[in-house]
Order: C-alpha cells, then sequence, then structure tokens
C-alpha cells in the first residue's frame, strides 16, 4: 500500500540517525525566567483579543483643530456606543421570541456568546477602520463576524481553565529553549507533548473548544451591519451650523455597479470622513494576532494546537468553509517534518533595526517617496480636477479626456490611501515592537509553503518591512562573513548578476566609498543606496558593513544582518532536476560553472535567434522587433511559465515591458506581443524538453482524474498530503435585512471537480509542494546543525557566519529529495488511488476512460542523463 | 396577498390620472392601430415576416402582469405602409421648397442594388460579427421607415457593409448619408459609389458603436472622438428643443447590446457625444429580448429596471418593425443568445429624445445624480420609495411623495418614468437632498469602461 508507506525521507527524519544526540539544537538567548515574564506579557494581550497602539504619525504635534476633532469623535462613539447597545438588546429581545419557520438561522443562540458590550465594541472599532470609499458589505461583515468567531474562542478558553494550564506548561518547556535550561535531544514538538502527557488532568489544549461556522459568522456580520446602517446617528450639522439640523445615518447602505454586477457597499457618511481626516486620531486598534509574538510560540503538535496561546489558529491556510485539508491532516499520522519545520521557522527571535525604521518613519511622516516605496499622505494626492460637462468652451474629447483625468485622479486617490495605511499599520506595528524582542509564528497553504501568521509586518513584506528586520539573535561574522554581507549588498543593488562571487565581491570593495558614505550620511550624501533594487535593504546592508569595517576585530564583529540566499530560477530548477534534463540544468545552475548562468538571457538568446530567421523570411513583425528583444522583455514570462502562465498572461506581460520601450511603435503592441509571448514558449521547449514533458504528463494526468469525477491529490515526500480544492462553483444566497448576498463557493468536495483549475494548477501546484520540501528538509537540517534559518519560499537567510554551512546543507538536501523517485512515486500512488478497478456494470466509454487513465498515470515521463550529484559542486545554484 | 393585489390594481389606476403622456399614446394607438404590410413576397428571396406590428408576442411575455395593459402601453406602435405613402405623398407636395429629392432620378434610373448573392458574399467575408441587409426588399421597407425624404435631416448609416440600405436610401430620396463604416473591407465599394454621387453620399472609416472611447491607449481609427467626426463633418452643434437634426439607422453588434445602449442613454442625459449635435435620433435594430426589456412596464418585476427606466424617460420609444433572424446576413457562427423572453427577431426601435427632457430642472450637469438615483432605486424593486428617499434625507419622503400624489407604500418597481422625472426634480430643488450623499457619489465606469 503506497499510501500507507512512508517514504523514504521521512524515515530517515523518523529514525534516530537524523534527531539525535550529536545535534546541536539552538537556544535561546533568555533565561527561563525572561521568557515565563514574556510569556505572561503575550497571554495577557491575547486574553483582551485586541490591542491598541500608537501609530507612527502621532509623532506630528497635536493642532487645536486636532483636538477638538479628536474630542468631538470620542463624545460621538459614546453615544453610538449608547444606541448600539440599546438596539443590540432590544433586537435580542425580539429574536429570542421568534420562531424561525424559514431555513435561515435564528442568530440569537450566537448572539448570546459574547457579552452585548463586546458585540458592541466590535462595531465601533469597525467605524473607526472603514475607509473613506467605503467597504464591501461581503467583507465588512466577514470582518466582523470572524473577530466575534475570535473572542469566542478565547473567552472559551478562559472559561474552562485552559489558561493556567497552559501557563504551567509553557513553564516547563521554557527548560528546552532557554538559555539557562538543561540539554535536551527532543524537539520542541517532542518535548510539548511530553508536557502535556504528564500533566493529563483537566481540560485538553487540543483545540477543545468549537468555532462558528463561517456562514454563520457571515450572518452574524450581516446582521451586525444592520445594526449599525440603522442605529448609528448623527447630527448633520456638527460641522457646518447652516445646514438644516437633523439625525442622519452615519453609515450607509448602497450598492456600486461593477459591469453587470451590483455590489452592495457600506460607505461612512461624507461628515464622518471628514472628521476622521481632521481628528488624526493616532491610535491604531488591532486584532491581537497581528502583532508578532512577545515569546516563542507554542510549537505546532497537532493540526489544531500551535502557535499562538489562546488565538485560534490554522495549521493550513484555507478558502473559509473549505474542510478537506484539514481532514487529510487529521488522518495524518505523522506529520511531524513538517510540524517541526513550522516551529523552527518561529522559533527565530528577530528585532527591529532601529536606525533605519527611524530614517523611514521620518520620510514617512514628511512626504513619503514614491521612489522609496514610502507611500507620500494624501495630502501629497493629485487634486481631483474640477470640471463640468456644460462648459461649452471644451470639445468632447477634451471633456472625455477630462473625465479620464478625474477617474484617474479619484482612483490613484483611494490606491494612495490603502497603500498609505498599509504602510502606517507595518511602521507602527514595527515601531511599537522597537525594543521588543519577537517571534512570527508561521503555518502553510496547501502546498507546504509556509508564512509567518501576522499578516502586515513580517519578513515576507517588501523591501521596507524586510529591512526593519534584523535577527535577535548575534553572531559573529567569522572569516568569511564580512565578505558574504557585501556581496549580498552587490546582489541587493540588482548589479553584476553575471560575475562571479569574486568579482562581486571585488566591485563591493571598489565602491567602498560609497557604502560608507550611504552608512554614515543616508539622506544627505550620495545616496548611493537609493539606486539599488532593494534600496532599504541595502541601506541596511550597507550599515552593517561600516560598523563592521570599522570594529576592532571584523571577524569578530556580532553581526545581526540575515545574509540571503536566492534560488535561481527556482520552479526550473525542480523541473530540471526532475527530468534530469542536461541542457536546461545547465541554465539554472544545477552543474557547477565558473560564472552565474542567467536563464533568461539564454531563452532570450533563443528568442532573438527565432526572430532573425522569422526576419529573414520576411514576417514583419519580426522585422519589426528588431533590436527591442532583451532579457528583460522575456524574464517575467519565463519566470512564470513554470508556475503555468498561459499565452495570454504572458502576452500581457509583454504587451508591458514593449510598452515601457519608448522607440516601439505603439500601434503593434498587440501584434508583437502576441508573436513574441509564441517565441518564448518555443524556446522554452527547446531548452527544457524533459520540463516540457513532465508539465504534460501531470496536466494530462490531472485531466483524466479530474473527468473521472477526482480532485487530484498527492502526499509530499516529506509527507504532507495536498489535495487541489478546486470544484464547480456552488452558489449560495444568504438572505439579511439589507440586502441578499451571494456566495460563490468553489471549493466544496460534493461539487464535481473543475476540470480546467485542477488540470492547470497542478503542474505548478506540484512544483510549489516540491520546492517547500525543499525548504522544510534544509530548515531541519539547519535546525539540527544549530543554525539560524528561515525562509521566503525559495530564498534562504541565515547569519552571515552560516551562509556556507547553509549553502552546502540546501545543496545536499536537494540531492537528496531529488533522489528519491519522485515521479514514480507520484505515479504509484496516483495509480494506486484512482485506478482502484473497473466497476463491473461500467459502460464502454467508462470503461476506455478508465483504462486511458490508468495508462496515463502509469507511463512516467523518461529521463535525461544530468548527474543529480553535481549540484553540490554547483556554487550559483543558490546564491 | 391583499396588499399585493391592492397594489396591482393601484397601479393600473394610476396612469389614468396622472400620466398625461400615456394617454396621448393610447389615444395614438386607438387612431392608428396595427396595419400588416402588403406587397413584400417576392419571388426568390426568403419571405419576410408580415407580422411586422403585431403585439402577440410582447403581451405574451413571461413576468408580465396583464392587469391594465391597455392604459399602460408605453409604446406607440405606428406606421403602416399605407400610412406612409400619404407622408410620402405630402413630402412630394412640399418639394418646392427643397432641392429637387435626388437630382439622381433625373438623369439616370436608379441606382442598382447589385446581385443578392454577391452582396451576401461580400458581407459574409466581413471577419465582424455583425448583422447586414442585403435582401432589397427588407432595404426598402427599412427605407421606408427611416423615411429619408426630410431634406434637413441628416441620416447616419452605421455599418453599412454592403451598401445595399445605403443605395435604397438614395433611391427613396435621402439627400445626405454619411456612411459609418467599420470595417475596412467594404471602404472601396463605398468610396467608389460615393465618388459616383453627387454629395449624397459621404463615407468615413468609422464605427459608430466604438465613438469617445473612454479607457485609455491609443485609439485609431475606426473608434473616433465625436467632435472630430462632426467637424470633419461641417456639422455645428444645436440646441436640445430644435428639430431633429440627424437619424442614426444602425443595426447593434449582438455583443453587449446593454452595454452599448448604456453608454449611450449616459451620454444623452449628459448630453455627451453625438447628443451635443442636438436630439440625434436613434433607429436601431436590437434583438427582440432587449426590446421588450427597454419597453417593460413598472410591476413587470424582472425586467422594470434602469435601462428601462431611463430609456423611457429620455425618449419616445416606437417599435417600427419586428424581422425574423434569418433575414440578415450575420457573420458569425455564434448563436443567437437565449433569453426567457421571445428572441425571435430583430425589432427596428426608433428612440427620439424627447424635446422636454430638460425643461423642468433636469439639466445635463445633474444629470448623473438622477441616474445615481434611478440605479440605487431600482436595485430592489420590492422596496418601498418613502423607505429609500428617508434613507437619504430622514423625514423627507412622505412629503414628497405628497406633493407627487403617491400613496405612501409605493414600491420603486411601481413608480412611471415620468414620475422618477419629477421626483428627480423635486429632489433636486429641495437643500435636503442637495446634502445627501447621493450627490456625493459619483458613478464609475469601472474596468472595462463599462457602462451597464
Amino acid at each position: 500500500m503506497g499510501i500507507k508507506k512512508q517514504h523514504h525521507l521521512m524515515r530517515i527524519y523518523s529514525s534516530k540517525a537524523f534527531t539525535r544526540s550529536d545535534h546541536r539544537y539552538p537556544k535561546l538567548d533568555f533565561s527561563q525566567q525572561e521568557l515565563q515574564q514574556r510569556f505572561k506579557k503575550q497571554l495577557t494581550i491575547e486574553q483582551d483579543c485586541t490591542i491598541t497602539i500608537d501609530s507612527v504619525e502621532a509623532q506630528k504635534p497635536i493642532t487645536e483643530n486636532m483636538a477638538k476633532m479628536r474630542k468631538l469623535l470620542a463624545d460621538q462613539r459614546v453615544l453610538w456606543h449608547k444606541s448600539l447597545l440599546q438596539a443590540l438588546m432590544e433586537s435580542k429581545t425580539i429574536l429570542a421570541n421568534t420562531n424561525t419557520t424559514d431555513n435561515r438561522h435564528n442568530l440569537y443562540p450566537y448572539l448570546c456568546v459574547l457579552e452585548d458590550k463586546d458585540y458592541v465594541d466590535i462595531m465601533i472599532q469597525s467605524i473607526d477602520e472603514l475607509p473613506p470609499s467605503g467597504e464591501a458589505l461581503k467583507i465588512l461583515a466577514k470582518y466582523l463576524g470572524g473577530r466575534v468567531n475570535t473572542k469566542y474562542s478565547v473567552r472559551q478558553k478562559q472559561r474552562n481553565q485552559t489558561v493556567e494550564k497552559l501557563n504551567n506548561i509553557y513553564d516547563t518547556y521554557t527548560d528546552l529553549v532557554a538559555k539557562d535550561g538543561k540539554d535536551f535531544d527532543t524537539l520542541p514538538r517532542e518535548q510539548w507533548c511530553k508536557i502535556v502527557m504528564d500533566q493529563s488532568s483537566g481540560p485538553s489544549l487540543q483545540g477543545g473548544e468549537s468555532d462558528l461556522p463561517f456562514i454563520v459568522t457571515l450572518e452574524l456580520g450581516m446582521y451586525m451591519v444592520d445594526l449599525m446602517v440603522s442605529n448609528i446617528k448623527i447630527n448633520s450639522d456638527i460641522l457646518n451650523p447652516d445646514f438644516n439640523k437633523k439625525f442622519i445615518p452615519l453609515i450607509y447602505h448602497m450598492y456600486t455597479f461593477r459591469s453587470t454586477r451590483q455590489v452592495g457597499f457600506i460607505k461612512p457618511h461624507p461628515i464622518l470622513s471628514q472628521i476622521q481626516l481632521e481628528a488624526m486620531e493616532t491610535k491604531l486598534t488591532f486584532d491581537s494576532y497581528v502583532m508578532p509574538m512577545l515569546c516563542p510560540p507554542v510549537p505546532w503538535n497537532s493540526v489544531k494546537s500551535g502557535a499562538y496561546l489562546l488565538t485560534p489558529s490554522q495549521l493550513m491556510r484555507t478558502a473559509e468553509g473549505a474542510t478537506q485539508h484539514v481532514e487529510l491532516l487529521e488522518q495524518c499520522k505523522n506529520l511531524h517534518a513538517v510540524l517541526d519545520t513550522l516551529n523552527q521557522l518561529g522559533n527565530c527571535a528577530w528585532r527591529i533595526n532601529k536606525p533605519l525604521l527611524d530614517i523611514i518613519i521620518s520620510i514617512f511622516n514628511d512626504r513619503g517617496n514614491d521612489k522609496l516605496d514610502i507611500p507620500p499622505p494624501l495630502s501629497e494626492a493629485p487634486k481631483i480636477p474640477h470640471f463640468s460637462p456644460q462648459d461649452p468652451s471644451s470639445t468632447s474629447s477634451e471633456k472625455a479626456q477630462m473625465k479620464r483625468e478625474v477617474s484617474n485622479a479619484r482612483k490613484k486617490g483611494s490606491e494612495m490611501h490603502s497603500l498609505r495605511m498599509d504602510a502606517l499599520y507595518k511602521l507602527s506595528i514595527a515601531n511599537c515592537m522597537r525594543d521588543e524582542i519577537f517571534w512570527f509564528p508561521h503555518n502553510m497553504d496547501f502546498r507546504g509553503r509556509t508564512y509567518p501568521c501576522p499578516p502586515h509586518f513580517n519578513h515576507l513584506g517588501s523591501d521596507v518591512t524586510r529591512a526593519a528586520l534584523v535577527f535577535a539573535d548575534g553572531k559573529p561574522l567569522g572569516p568569511k562573513g564580512l565578505d558574504w554581507i557585501k556581496i549580498h549588498l552587490v546582489n541587493l543593488t540588482g548589479l553584476k548578476k553575471k560575475s562571479s562571487l569574486g568579482g562581486r565581491l571585488e566591485y563591493a570593495n571598489s565602491i567602498m566609498e560609497d557604502i560608507l558614505d550611504s552608512a554614515d550620511n543616508p539622506l544627505t550624501g550620495k545616496k548611493w543606496w537609493m539606486n539599488a533594487d532593494e534600496p532599504w535593504q541595502a541601506l541596511g546592508c550597507c550599515m552593517e558593513i561600516a560598523n563592521a569595517v570599522r570594529s576592532p576585530d571584523p571577524t569578530r564583529f556580532i553581526s545581526h544582518f540575515p545574509v540571503h540566499q536566492d534560488g535561481s530560477c527556482n520552479g526550473l530548477q525542480h523541473y530540471a532536476a526532475l527530468g534530469r534534463d542536461v541542457i536546461g540544468a545547465t541554465s539554472v545552475n544545477l552543474t557547477p560553472c565558473e560564472l552565474p548562468q542567467d536563464v533568461y538571457s539564454g531563452v532570450a538568446q533563443q528568442v532573438e535567434e527565432f526572430r532573425v530567421r522569422d526576419a529573414k523570411n520576411g514576417v514583419k513583425i519580426a522585422q519589426l522587433l528588431e533590436g527591442v528583444i532583451s532579457r528583460k522583455v522575456v524574464k517575467q514570462t519565463v519566470m512564470t511559465v513554470v508556475y503555468g502562465v498561459t499565452r495570454y498572461g504572458g502576452r500581457l506581460q509583454i504587451e508591458k515591458r514593449l510598452k515601457e520601450i519608448d522607440e516601439f511603435p505603439k500601434e503593434h503592441l498587440w501584434e508583437a506581443s502576441r508573436y513574441l509571448v509564441r517565441l518564448v514558449f518555443n524556446g522554452l521547449k527547446e531548452m527544457f524538453t524533459g520540463t516540457r514533458e513532465i508539465q504534460e504528463w501531470l496536466t494530462e494526468s490531472a485531466r483524466l482524474i479530474s473527468k473521472a469525477g477526482y480532485s487530484v491529490q498527492w502526499v509530499t515526500p516529506l509527507g504532507l498530503p495536498v489535495i487541489q480544492p478546486y470544484h464547480r462553483t456552488r452558489r449560495l444566497v444568504l438572505k439579511s435585512q439589507l440586502q441578499s448576498v451571494f456566495l460563490t463557493i468553489n471549493y466544496d468536495t460534493k461539487q464535481m471537480p473543475d476540470t480546467v483549475k485542477q488540470k492547470n494548477a497542478f503542474p505548478p501546484n506540484f512544483i510549489h509542494s516540491l520546492d517547500s520540501t525543499h525548504m522544510m528538509l534544509t530548515s531541519l537540517h539547519c535546525y539540527s546543525a544549530g543554525l539560524a534559518f528561515v525562509s521566503v519560499h525559495d530564498c534562504f537567510w541565515t547569519h552571515a557566519l552560516t551562509v556556507d554551512t547553509m549553502n552546502k546543507i540546501c545543496r545536499e538536501q536537494f540531492v537528496a529529495l531529488h533522489s528519491q523517485p519522485i515521479l514514480q512515486e507520484l505515479s504509484n500512488y496516483l495509480v494506486q488511488k484512482y485506478c482502484t478497478g473497473i466497476p463491473l456494470e461500467a459502460k464502454k466509454k467508462k470503461t476506455e476512460e478508465y483504462l486511458e487513465l490508468s495508462l496515463c498515470l502509469a507511463t512516467v515521463p523518461q529521463t535525461g542523463d544530468f548527474d543529480l550529484q553535481r549540484v553540490k559542486e554547483s556554487t550559483y545554484f543558490f546564491s | 396577498m391583499s396588499i399585493h393585489i391592492f397594489r396591482q390594481v393601484e397601479l393600473m389606476m394610476r396612469p389614468a390620472c396622472c400620466q398625461t403622456i400615456r394617454s396621448r399614446l393610447c389615444l395614438h394607438k386607438a387612431v392608428l392601430p396595427p396595419v400588416g404590410h402588403s406587397g413584400r413576397c417576392i419571388s426568390g428571396v426568403p419571405v419576410l415576416h408580415r407580422r411586422a406590428f403585431s403585439l402577440d408576442s410582447l403581451s405574451s411575455g413571461p413576468g408580465r402582469h396583464t392587469l391594465g395593459q391597455s392604459s399602460q402601453q408605453p409604446l406607440a406602435e405606428r406606421t403602416s405602409s399605407s400610412a406612409l405613402a400619404q407622408r410620402n405623398l405630402s413630402a412630394v407636395a412640399l418639394q418646392g421648397k427643397c432641392r429637387p429629392l435626388s437630382r439622381y432620378d433625373f438623369l439616370h434610373d436608379l441606382l442598382d442594388l447589385g446581385d443578392v448573392e454577391e452582396n451576401r458574399l461580400h458581407a459574409q467575408s466581413s471577419k465582424m460579427a455583425r448583422h447586414y441587409i442585403v435582401d432589397p426588399d427588407l432595404a426598402q421597407l427599412v427605407a421606408q421607415l427611416i423615411e429619408p425624404e426630410d431634406a434637413k435631416t441628416v441620416i447616419f448609416e452605421c455599418n453599412p457593409g454592403p451598401g445595399v440600405l445605403t443605395k435604397t436610401l438614395i433611391n427613396a430620396g435621402a439627400q445626405r448619408i454619411v456612411a459609418l463604416e467599420g470595417d475596412k473591407l467594404f471602404l472601396p465599394k463605398l468610396r467608389e459609389l460615393e465618388g459616383r454621387l453627387d454629395g449624397q453620399l459621404e463615407v468615413v472609416h468609422c464605427d459608430y458603436f466604438k465613438l469617445d472611447p473612454v479607457g485609455n491607449g491609443a485609439h485609431g481609427p475606426p473608434s473616433m472622438f465625436t467632435d472630430k467626426l462632426f467637424n470633419d463633418l461641417g456639422i455645428s452643434e444645436a440646441n436640445w428643443t430644435d428639430d431633429v437634426p440627424m437619424k442614426v439607422f444602425g443595426i447593434l453588434p449582438m455583443r453587449n447590446i446593454r452595454g452599448t445602449l448604456w453608454k449611450m442613454i449616459y451620454a444623452l442625459f449628459e448630453q455627451q457625444s453625438v447628443f451635443r449635435y442636438g436630439r440625434i435620433e436613434l433607429n436601431f435594430f436590437i434583438s427582440e429580448n432587449e426590446y421588450l426589456k427597454l419597453v417593460s412596464c413598472p410591476g413587470q418585476n424582472l425586467y422594470y429596471r434602469p435601462f428601462a427606466v431611463l430609456w423611457q424617460m429620455a425618449c419616445d420609444i416606437e417599435l417600427l418593425h419586428k424581422e425574423p433572424w434569418e433575414s440578415f446576413v450575420y457573420t458569425s457562427k455564434q448563436s443567437f443568445p437565449r433569453s426567457r423572453l421571445p428572441n425571435d427577431h430583430l425589432c427596428l426601435v426608433r428612440l427620439r429624445p424627447r424635446a422636454n427632457l430638460f425643461s423642468n430642472g433636469l439639466t445635463p450637469s445633474n444629470a448623473s445624480t438622477l441616474l445615481m438615483m434611478i440605479k440605487q432605486l431600482l436595485v430592489k424593486r420590492k422596496d418601498k420609495l418613502i423607505d429609500m428617499l428617508d434613507h437619504w434625507s430622514p423625514d423627507s419622503g412622505s412629503k414628497l411623495l405628497e406633493e407627487m400624489c403617491l400613496s405612501e407604500d409605493i414600491l420603486t418597481g411601481h413608480v412611471y418614468p415620468e414620475e422618477y422625472r419629477r421626483l428627480f426634480e423635486l429632489m433636486d430643488k429641495s437643500q435636503e437632498f442637495k446634502q445627501s450623499w447621493l450627490y456625493k457619489e459619483v458613478l464609475e465606469n469601472s474596468e472595462r469602461g463599462g457602462w451597464s
């Protein structure tokens, strides 16, 4: 039985040989007592469910008007709270005495899981967060209902003494991770489970509490929106005494029209937006899970238990309401490797790079800077041009032009608002954490790719947020560390991509003057760093280099700086390895070479050859494209082809690139991009023969499986079960007082699979499940070697000191992974799962389809002659 | 249930007391009962339908409540060949005032329409999904219905294709035709015809349905801006209340009929695009189901939507003719859109903008608020109008309804287009509504430049 049989890699992982005594697990740089105190702090935050922090805009001075408006808002909030509470109580009384005969839920029981005041608090909070342009009813309802659910879940734990037990277990657990704790040869998960076993009395920590069903949270949310719309009022003359005094609704329900759809929207009354704008309130309230944790996360020890202390969290991120993933995970006997990886990633302690954050905030609070990716405030937004359609002096094309400008300005304004708010959240969280040490609990998507749970501020974010983060733990640079940091800096600039590591180092040394100037005078000097691809990380890097070279002994300089190693076109690397594709393997650096190979240039070259040939044959568009084809034109398409981009999407990407080339005649954009995307696809086919065959086999298998009525399912070499959640759409109508909301549910396993999605998504999903496996293997081995390790999918981070070790492990694990008969095992699994025998009474057509499926699944593509071991010597595999 | 019945009855009664426009239409209908055509059967060409003006299929449409139908029929059905013939006579009688109907007539025989089969092949070679008229009898009928003999009115023919109707119109005495052809394929022959004539025909490479593009990016022919087109043609702006300066004839492209019509109704209310040049009369073949939606009445819950309300408010709508799909040459293999409504015909509909549309407070600049209001009100046609009004301006609803002589519990789906216009005019005069958010909302023409 293939399903039950453990994969080789899992066996290695579970065996004594892997886990035990010769391994040095990293300890955290804290005493047990410190960790226990941090736990208490975190616990308090999570018990409150929300946390209110100062925004970075609080550093601005308060004007008289601001103070007035803030007072106004505060007074109003008290009134709103009162009327909402009143309305809620009345409404509950009515509901309690209503026998619902229709198939709608009577919400009464769900209005009793929290105290009345809690519901009202949640509603009032949502008013502060409503953007001036409003929010779709569905989204707002989901948000409100979700908050009720979180609070409910936390309350349950508080009620049944879980908190106390958790406290005891955590105290004991700190023994394993604290620096003054004992040495163990167990992993955090094992230790946690052991302690839980020892304290088996009392409530279970295994998520005994129940969640509200997704549909109920939505209905609850819509109920709350309705309550708000009909009960929160404001005086219409509150800002302008000239207006008639009337009690008007503060937020209102209306529709926006998007092509043929009507979307219900909740918008704040312009008066409210005006007050909010002028008050410039500087407190931000977040759900507690939005903040990084102040103590190491609870190690994932089962599908239901891990990450935050009290806040419910999902091991696997899924569409709300999709249950198939969790069911599979719960059936799974051995998820240890996967859980341990998440725990290790979550156990990495972080802190803020304060000097850098301060520079970022100063620009943010000034006027922002688009070039440096600091979104400017709305005051910098283009003024919406005033125009009257009646002005007789302008022609209709001028009017059309003006109309377009108005609409663009409005669009730009709302884009800027959302970018600004996003940055405000991130920077405010970072600023709030400036003196803390913190952790990001992790979970994963259904293919095993891992993500930090806190949504805004984390190391997966943009250049700005990445730059603000450093490892809390410092390590000396050692003999080669400084060189690695310098190489890392050059990588961040985006320059010298074709140079060897030595070449990059040499380049860095040749511009030391610029680097030091950037570090010393970031905003007043020559500003070399601002031209880098990733300017903020580059600036951070400059500062680290400056500090290191000025220290008495750079090799002993304690560095907190994460150095990155990037897979070069990681998707194609996995394909090339699967197919043992010699040419492909060389072009994505699986083969050792003097200089890094650049697959994008390779494809561009191939495309150019095709073009020249066509131009000679008199193809007009090919002649027109002379001198246009470059690495840049094809890069994005090549990169995404592996992940299933279609010709359609590819054409759009190429069209975008061509648009950027000013000399290229705009009227030929469509034709040229259509022509080029064909050439890129052909070029890739020629270079990656094995890849194409594997991709086609995967696609065809998925098509037949789906046609036979199943969802495609497989197990990664580390034992993670994967199922594709794509089904035909089911519509669900939720009725409420305000309007009916239509939900389109496309993950319902009772529906037939969506064949198009199943087949198109299988190759990229499969490759993602492999790259996540590679990352997990690397993480597990780094951890047992005592390294700090975190990842952004195919980009691995560690200290400068340990880059070489991580690189070695990364290559070894890639080889170990692909030494497995991955495709053969996939084939075995699929055959065993989907070809269980022909039903006796099957019709001829069914039988034929069955045979076609069996044949396809059993026919594993041939592989080439690439010698996998060579990866171990390849410098530019990850670099 | 009893309330429901009450509403139906009320709905039936109301037009009698406050809908003057409709009663005029009723009169009209009584005077000019539908009359069928004669003499359309010629051997060798497909037989064309004679049920031209029958209302049978209309009244049998689903979802339509039959109460009060006779008094509510908003469309005016009219014209018969005999009526047309009389008109022709009177036009001839007036000839002295303008230049001779067609000098061509004096010098030559009528223009040769060409071989039907050849025209058909020519039309079919187009790569755009369109309908074309090649049948000479159909062309003849359409030409009569457009009434081309009025010398002051320019005729815009959209996408004439092989030019059968163009020639027929000229033969029928049209003085000035502008052929707007979007498909290059047909241009040479049209231009050749243009050259043979004495100024009656101007050919422009332009797709009428792509006038005034809204999206970003490069625009070349056949998409064009109206002012360029009209400038080139030497046509100047006109007052709204002037006579109809131009008639447009076209067969709406099947793709996105409603989107196209939405774009036009927006332009009409804001007097943008072609409507800067006066009350342009539109004569379009549209699919039967879309036509039925266009003329649906209050109470037809499924179809009485902003689309219908706004068109009925803005225009006199007349069904000129119904013609089976098969009578046209269709260049696409796509089948006709299915619909719950009958959809066997293309309907030639005349949309003539009302001269008094902007006479009572509605202006092109506040029209966008009217559009917003109608769209908001008719999302749910079973909501009470008073609730919606109070929603915009608390405690104003009952006063407004009283002024309008409407009952307090009337549903939004039961209010006539005219009433909506008056309602808006009242609201626009009141300061209270000016403060409402309704005036701050703007209809975004979202992503695809979609207007629907």
